[in-house]
């Protein structure tokens, strides 16, 4: 059933009066129609993107800026992810070479970009939620909190040539926590506090390290002989997070 | 914070401290240290080139927070070693000192065993959590915010140790040492903490026998640096003084350990 709202009369510039009756009404086919000479009577108002945006735009909005020559501005403009910075095919590559845990591209990871842990953040939440606890604020103060942690520790070590900033620490790390997101997911299926578990959790918070340590010694410069060092800051952080897929 | 430990299985404690955040860090380490030394770390990007700036604004109130971190694999292990078998350590306690610039300075940790250095305690502390996260899980008592109290509570520990040895000083002498030498050996008793709950983990009746003896350790190392530290502080040595505080010190780690290990 049609919703009565007020559609104010369409007024012809013949000087037809509002009132003349049904059949003179015309509902305008395209929605939106530029550019309109200017009648005082029309409720919609012409615009085109130069200029001042209309004071009431109760339906404009909705139909606008879809058209065909608005303004030429419109087409120029980048495709959004492009605009956002997120460029899918970088994190898909990114995530392929995290899947190996023997061989660490620091290639693709020397521009830091964060679109890749969110998602898998988010992914890490939707498996606990899935478990049935709802971890997404914890995940993210925990993420937080230890990405500081390693990045006051890593220049500490690191000394004068300590080149890792607090972006791309965050980035490394939230890439390097694919594994324990896929640990959630199979921890689903296994049962809660077995044996299993603990053996799983460790293989993965072991893989989840052995990448983090590799990238993290290749991009910012450290040297070879703290990587024990902040390996165990790794795995530190790493663990602590398994403690929430376990329990 | 002294509230009772909790020991309420199934029933989420109301959090005090909700989740661990960068703005925690502020009580880490007994001092804003930590954000001061990240400030020097990150202020070289956002002040470009004035972090000599930073560097000696923050090395007024402290020694320079590079030094404690100048440790290497080796360093670790037997740092690690003197602090939880300090019996059978043979050799001698004292720093070594090298005239830099006209004053004497003590040698960084890589090559003096012992030096404090701060990568320890950070260790510790961070092991300490974790393991007790998992001890509490094993309990059937894990929830994120019952190891967020559980942060806060050592955090405290670590407080409370400072503070003890830092009024022994005062009482005892001028109390001039850095302060982050005081948190440096305040932090070593985390690790002897860690071995205890570590124990516990494997078997639940080796808690009360690594209790006792990493607390007679941690006393042991405690009393043989602050005497070293309290040599090179007092210049009237009042031996018998000296002596009773030392021996309430190592007493004290007791039910700091306790209080620590307390699940």
């Amino acid at each position: 059933m049609a919703k009565e709202f007020n559609v104010p009369p369409v007024v012809f510039p013949s000087g037809g009066n509002p009132g003349s009756g049904p059949q003179q009404r015309r509902v305008p086919t395209a929605p939106f129609q530029p550019p309109r000479p200017a009648n005082p009577n029309l409720p919609f108002m012409s615009f085109d993107i130069g200029s001042a945006p209309p004071p009431t735009s109760f339906s404009a909005p909705v139909f606008g800026a879809t058209g065909v020559g608005i303004g030429s501005s419109f087409e120029d403009e980048p495709p959004l992810l492009e605009e956002l910075g997120i460029n899918t095919r970088q994190i898909w590559r990114k995530t392929i070479s995290i899947l190996n845990p023997f061989r660490a591209n620091a290639n693709l990871h020397e521009d830091a970009d964060l679109s890749g842990p969110f998602i898998f953040l988010i992914a890490f939440g939707l498996f606990q939620l899935l478990a049935g606890k709802i971890h997404f604020g914890v995940i993210l103060g925990w993420v937080t909190f230890a990405s500081f942690f390693l990045y006051v520790v890593f220049n500490m070590l690191a000394g004068r040539n300590g080149n890792l900033d607090l972006y791309r620490c965050l980035s490394l790390l939230g890439y390097c926590m694919l594994p324990v997101v896929i640990f959630s997911a199979f921890s689903l299926f296994i049962p809660q506090g077995g044996v299993v578990a603990y053996s799983m959790a460790a293989v993965f918070v072991l893989w989840s390290t052995r990448v983090c340590t590799c990238l993290l010694v290749e991009l910012a410069s450290c040297g070879d002989e703290h990587r024990g060092l902040i390996a165990y800051a790794c795995f530190l952080i790493y663990t602590l997070f398994s403690l929430l897929v376990i329990f | 914070m002294y509230t009772s430990p909790g020991t309420q299985p199934g029933v989420p404690r109301p959090p005090v401290n909700p989740q661990p955040n960068p703005f925690g860090n502020a009580f880490y380490g007994a001092g804003s240290e930590f954000i001061r030394s990240g400030l020097g770390a990150y202020g070289e990007r956002i002040l470009g080139s004035s972090s000599e700036y930073v560097q000696s604004n923050i090395s007024r109130y402290f020694s320079d927070p590079q030094y404690y971190f100048q440790v290497n694999d080796q360093y670790v292990r037997n740092k690690l070693k003197v602090i939880l078998f300090p019996f059978l350590y043979r050799g001698h306690w004292t720093r070594i000192t090298e005239p830099v610039g006209g004053r004497l300075s003590y040698k960084p940790p890589i090559y003096d065993i012992n030096a404090p250095d701060l990568y320890i305690p950070f260790m510790a502390f961070g092991t300490y959590v974790v393991l007790a996260g998992f001890l509490m899980g094993l309990l059937g008592k894990f929830s994120p915010e019952a190891l967020s109290l559980l942060f806060t509570w050592g955090l405290g520990g670590w407080f409370a140790q400072v503070l003890v040895l830092k009024l022994m000083l005062y009482t005892l002498g001028s109390g001039e040492a850095p302060l982050l030498d005081i948190v440096a050996y305040g932090g070593y008793a985390f690790a002897g903490i860690c071995v205890t709950i570590l124990g516990r983990i494997i078997w639940s009746y080796s808690y009360y026998f690594l209790m006792a003896w990493t607390s007679l350790s941690m006393g042991a190392f405690l009393v043989k640096t602050m005497k070293r530290v309290l040599f090179a502080e007092v210049r009237s040595h009042v031996s018998s003084m000296h002596n009773y505080c030392l021996l309430i010190l190592a007493v004290a780690q007791i039910p700091l350990s306790v209080y620590l290990g307390w699940i």
